[in-house]
């Protein structure tokens, strides 16, 4: 069986090699850029400069970086399992590597174009939980314990809303396949005709990622780094090579779905130059939304996370499935789908407004309390 | 959420604003009017000499006692066939930057106003590797008024 390369005509085998030779150079990079981009950024939101020392403007600051991260000592705790502590990093990344297989670049440009890309990316990208747990516990300490334990309640909680503001979409386009979900978007992109599921894949997203505001299963000042307590070297290098790849994968497939991808506001019919401006101006536009937040806003508490999550998105994105069910079936007109995704996103401001403003309940007593109580 | 939106526009805010960031080696602030650094002398530009005579002024009055100082017949003196008035010159001075205090004491007591405290970027960037060299000497005490980089003082 023989692919087709770039117009060359390629054994199976050899063309797996050269497209995953590809994508991981262009992972290296653009995380390395990310990296780059995020510290810049996020001086700017604090007025700072970022890093300048390294190179022109500190262009080479994260290579610097890198360099030394691999050239740190790979350290073990004594008491650490062997096996699951060494693992743990390459569960973490191999899935989010996987994410990069349906990312659509340009129109045809996928490593594949899969019938059940959307399906492929959800099954695939929720597997690093289980890496994040095999992190906290094999580093045999309680920091990373508490730290992959709460990455994986978060990582299943934002896991739902994600998946069915997803849904919601697919429903719309009626396909799972990229290509033609960007394809269906025509001349009005889904962030129009649903903005109540993209806000709800925005805030989940930024859930699966663990960036901040929803970063406690690494939060510094409470459980010191969480599962990379006691990773260090090229092992952590690698958590970090995940977590800046999995913000680049749901970023470029959130402009796809909801943004219109390389097609919209321009038409299909475009050189891959125009492709390329739009897409990753999309894509820039939702990584720089995402460091905004995480400049912007504190880091929430466990139960908020978890409840923001179990009583308010999840809620609301399975209305809003409801909802496009029944304008599939009744075949009533799209604007529907327009005034209730707004009127879903208003009660969900509303609510977020409403827990906000409700005085602090006392924590519940514990068992040694109410006897003194009683 | 209407918390979320305005902490979103204080930083949109922020960013949109200059960094309040200097650069400091290589780009300086400008030095309060009254900054003084450490003790350095003058240059007289007229006759071409130190102002300093080597009174011992300076070193007798200096509490930490990080000054040294040696004085000399003044080869230039109207009697030698030159030009000056000063019949004695300073020959060698050390003054210790490591022990000085900064007190301006010696700046009080100098009955020819010799010397003075520095108020140049160059006289707070003395990072060394060696304590012994921030010992100055007779040059090095010398150079910078001579090369005329000194600021106008205010007057006290």
């Amino acid at each position: 069986m023989n692919y087709d390369l770039f117009g060359l005509e390629l054994n199976v085998w050899v063309d797996a090699l050269i497209r995953v030779l590809l994508i991981v150079g262009f992972m290296t990079v653009s995380v390395m850029g990310l990296i780059y981009i995020e510290r810049k950024i996020l001086a700017r939101f604090q007025r700072r400069l970022g890093p300048t020392r390294t190179g022109p403007m500190g262009l080479l600051q994260s290579l610097a970086d890198a360099l030394k991260l691999i050239g740190k000592e790979d350290l073990r705790p004594k008491s650490a399992d062997p096996w699951t502590f060494e693992f743990a990093p390459y569960v973490v990344f191999i899935p989010v590597f996987l994410g990069f297989v349906i990312v659509p670049f340009l129109f045809g440009w996928q490593v594949r174009v899969i019938e059940l890309g959307l399906l492929y990316f959800v099954a695939t990208s929720s597997v690093n939980i289980v890496g994040w747990v095999m992190a906290g516990w094999g580093s045999d300490n309680r920091y990373a314990m508490i730290g992959g334990m709460r990455a994986a309640a978060q990582g299943i909680s934002y896991e739902l809303p994600l998946v069915l503001a997803l849904l919601a979409v697919a429903m719309i386009a009626s396909s799972l396949n990229l290509q033609e979900i960007v394809s269906a978007q025509g001349r009005v992109p889904f962030v129009v005709w649903q903005p109540l599921a993209f806000f709800i894949f925005f805030v989940a997203a930024l859930a699966e990622m663990n960036r901040p505001p929803f970063d406690i299963p690494i939060g510094e000042s409470e459980v010191v780094g969480g599962p990379f307590v006691e990773y260090s070297g090229f092992r952590w290098s690698v958590f970090f090579l995940a977590e800046y790849a999995a913000l680049f994968i749901l970023s470029a497939i959130g402009a796809a779905v909801f943004l219109g991808g390389w097609a919209w506001p321009l038409g299909e019919e475009l050189g891959r130059g125009w492709q390329l401006i739009l897409m990753s101006a999309k894509t820039g536009m939702l990584i720089f939304l995402v460091f905004w937040v995480r400049a912007s806003v504190p880091r929430l508490r466990i139960d908020q996370l978890m409840g923001y999550s179990w009583k308010v998105l999840l809620p609301l994105a399975l209305a809003q499935v409801l909802v496009n069910g029944a304008v599939l079936v009744y075949d009533w007109p799209k604007q529907v789908l327009l005034v209730t995704g707004v009127m879903g996103l208003l009660a969900l401001f509303w609510v977020t407004e409403r827990a906000v403003r409700q005085p602090r309940t006392r924590p519940a007593m514990t068992i040694a309390q109410s006897e003194a109580a009683s | 959420m209407r918390g979320i939106a305005k902490s979103m526009l204080t930083t949109l805010s922020a960013f949109t604003r200059r960094p309040v960031t200097r650069e400091y080696p290589e780009r300086h602030r400008p030095i309060p009017e009254r900054d003084r650094a450490f003790p350095i002398l003058l240059w007289d530009q007229g006759i071409d000499e130190p102002f300093c005579t080597g009174c011992h002024a300076c070193e007798r009055a200096c509490p930490v006692e990080c000054m040294t100082v040696l004085m000399k017949d003044n080869p230039r003196h109207t009697s030698q066939g030159g030009n000056s008035s000063r019949r004695k010159i300073i020959d060698k001075f050390w003054i210790d930057y490591g022990r000085c205090m900064r007190c301006n004491i010696c700046v009080e007591v100098c009955n020819f106003d010799a010397i003075a405290m520095n108020n140049t970027w160059q006289g707070h960037e003395l990072s060394v590797y060696d304590r012994s060299d921030l010992v100055m000497d007779l040059p090095q005490l010398l150079s910078q008024h001579r090369q005329g980089n000194l600021k106008e003082w205010v007057a006290e």
